[in-house]
């Protein structure tokens, strides 16, 4: 308010006091507002965090607008850091004790590294290229595909560029001698340090494998030759293998589970079967020993079928009540259940008789295992069929042939499931008892 | 029997091995007015009830029944405590009864049974009394089992005595339908066990086969 007021130039006394001063003009115009002792006391209601941001150390107000103007921007012109004295920088002379020239050049340097040498000359490494006589290279160098002249060439060019071989093969003198691949150099070059390393007594031999090298970078070539169209339809191969591959896991998963069923499959078809023929002489009321012994067996291997629960427990309960499908059996299977149940024309809830109870809920199980063995066999026809088109890739012309009850599994139990037990010809089904 | 018959509530504690059942037969009969009644918009007469399959009076160790009705009638619960169990009411829809049999030993747990009330015949299948002018009558069969009973439990269990000197019939020929439906269970339990076997061996063969499949291509894949 007090800036609005100054420009308005209200609030001041009615009219100016007129002294002599004024009048005169000689003295500095006398300030009438001081803000800074005016508004130094916070206002009421204003915390006192936003009254510190708003006031500093010297009492006045912060600028509202950024200012680059030299006068009002900063306190110090100077900036402290510290009170020592700079340190003295030297225009002087040096040379690198990596050149062999012993050109000398100028940096700045301060003048307490004199006596150190230049900092960079360790950087420049040499490499030891072997040197051979010329009795050394009769005796274990010579080549059939290298003269004497060429590997001596090839030792110089090895020294000139220190190996970098890139270099070494494109400065080769390709008048003198016929023109060879970084590889060839390598080999050459390895091949004879390497021997003369080995007359040294030197323990550590390295060798090099041109070959692969060759191959590598034929490899290399072949993959940056590729043009879009095959570098789209490897991503889509890549892809597809992929799903394959998951395919195929699967399904080793379901065969896993194959053998557990057939072995399963053998104990369903055995042990009730002995129960089947007690169960007519028994009464109602007649503890069963010898189901329970056997229950431990069955419950040992069962993993498919249904599992109910034993109600052997003290106490009273329903018949009807074993014959609800325990928990652990999904919707999916329940309804299956329940739909075969409707299409053999069968109750869903029968009366609840202790045979009664006892068969229903054997076929229920049995019902379970058969839908569990189908959709295995429904595999076992996929994975034959694919091993088949694997087989046919692999000989072509050839092929692997099905046996005939594995393919239209499901027309051929429709029309005859006698014929085929009698081709399978296995012995002990329940059929031929 | 020479037990003594003062048992305490839980003397004795329970006779092991031992398994008494009890069959019953539990349902409605059903019979349609004629007409909607004018007053309330009721339909049917209904009489849901609890009898034993046998020819016995199940007082000497019911304690009592309990008949939940739907919440819409007044007195939802209806508890019978002699025979016969059963609940008379008149209504227009169909819904679940809850039916629970006690004890008189209270060690002994209540057994719960669900009964959905059936007032309206089924299409198709021809329903049980009609013909007979009994009106529609939909009942189920099933077993109390007493394992291991109480002492006293067994001693009520194996007392009882004789309901009526009459016939005891029910309604519906349960012993017919036992046999027919053991019946066609085993036959279906035979069905599925052959068609079990015989997948079983196309299983096998397959496997077999499986086996022979990749042997062939491992041979041609190494004559390769």
């Amino acid at each position: 308010m007090a800036d609005v007021r100054d420009i308005m130039e209200l609030d001041r006394p009615g009219t100016p006091e007129i002294t002599r001063e004024t009048i005169l003009g000689t003295d500095k115009p006398k300030k009438k507002f001081t803000p800074g002792t005016k508004i130094s006391k916070r206002p009421e209601g204003m915390h006192r965090e936003v009254f510190a941001l708003l006031y500093n150390d010297n009492k006045d107000v912060p600028p509202l607008f950024p200012s680059d103007t030299g006068g009002n921007g900063y306190k110090q012109t100077k900036i402290k850091l510290g009170m020592r004295r700079p340190r003295k920088w030297e225009w002087m002379a040096f040379t690198n004790p990596a050149r062999s020239d012993n050109a000398t050049f100028y940096h700045w340097r301060r003048p307490s590294d004199d006596a150190k040498e230049y900092p960079f000359a360790k950087f420049n490494k040499k490499v030891d290229v072997p040197t051979y006589t010329d009795v050394e290279y009769q005796q274990h160098l010579t080549s059939d595909t290298w003269t004497k002249e060429e590997t001596d060439h090839l030792m110089d060019l090895a020294q000139q560029f220190d190996l970098r071989f890139i270099i070494i093969a494109d400065r080769y003198d390709t008048q003198k001698f016929s023109k060879r691949s970084v590889e060839d150099l390598k080999e050459r070059y390895y091949k004879i340090n390497g021997i003369l390393a080995k007359l040294n007594g030197e323990k550590k031999i390295y060798t090099y494998d041109a070959d692969h090298e060759r191959r590598r970078k034929e490899q290399l070539k072949k993959l940056y030759d590729r043009t879009p169209e095959q570098i789209e339809e490897e991503q889509f191969l890549i892809s597809e293998l992929k799903k394959i591959e998951a395919r195929k896991k699967e399904r080793e998963r379901k065969t896993q589970d194959l053998q557990k069923l057939i072995s399963q499959a053998d104990i369903q078809n055995d042990t009730p079967r002995k129960t089947d023929k007690k169960i007519p002489k028994k009464k109602l009321s007649n503890p069963r020993p010898s189901r329970v012994d056997t229950s431990y067996i069955l419950q040992a291997v069962e993993t498919a079928g249904i599992k109910f629960p034993d109600y052997k427990n003290s106490g009273v309960s329903l018949r009807s009540q074993r014959m609800k499908l325990p928990a652990n059996i999904g919707q999916k299977k329940s309804k299956a259940i329940e739909q075969s149940l409707q299409e053999m024309g069968l109750e869903l809830n029968p009366t609840a008789t202790e045979d009664i109870c006892q068969h229903f809920n054997e076929l229920r199980s049995d019902m379970v295992l058969l839908m569990e063995i189908k959709s295995a066999l429904e595999t076992c026809e996929y994975d034959l069929q694919s091993l088949r088109h694997q087989y046919e890739a692999l000989a072509p012309g050839k092929t692997l042939i099905i046996p005939a009850q594995l393919t239209n599994s499901e027309q051929e139990n429709k029309i005859n499931t006698g014929e085929i037990i009698d081709v399978v010809g296995s012995p002990g089904t329940p059929l031929n008892t | 029997m020479s037990l003594p018959t003062d048992f305490g509530p839980d003397s004795g504690g329970r006779m092991k091995g031992v398994c008494i059942v009890k069959p019953i037969v539990y349902g409605n009969i059903a019979r349609y007015f004629g007409k909607k009644r004018e007053e309330d918009g009721h339909t049917h007469q209904w009489t849901v009830y609890v009898k034993p399959y046998n020819n016995e009076d199940m007082s000497a160790y019911v304690k009592k029944v309990h008949f939940k009705l739907h919440e819409s009638y007044t007195n939802q619960n209806r508890i019978v405590v002699k025979p016969p169990y059963e609940i008379s009411e008149t209504g227009w829809g169909e819904f679940e009864i809850v039916i629970k049999i006690h004890f008189h030993d209270p060690n002994e747990r209540p057994v719960t049974m669900y009964h959905i009330l059936k007032l309206f015949p089924s299409e198709g299948t021809q329903d049980i009394g009609m013909e007979q002018g009994k009106g529609l009558v939909l009942e189920s069969y099933d077993e109390i089992v007493f394992q291991d009973p109480t002492q006293l439990m067994h001693h009520l269990l194996t007392n009882t005595k004789q309901l009526t000197l009459g016939r005891w019939e029910h309604n519906t020929n349960f012993e017919e339908k036992k046999e027919k439906t053991l019946k066609s269970i085993l036959d279906a339990k035979q069905k599925v066990r052959t068609e079990i076997a015989v997948c079983k061996n196309k299983l096998k063969l397959a496997k077999e086969t499986l086996q022979q499949f990749k042997d062939e291509i491992a041979k041609s894949q190494d004559s390769q």
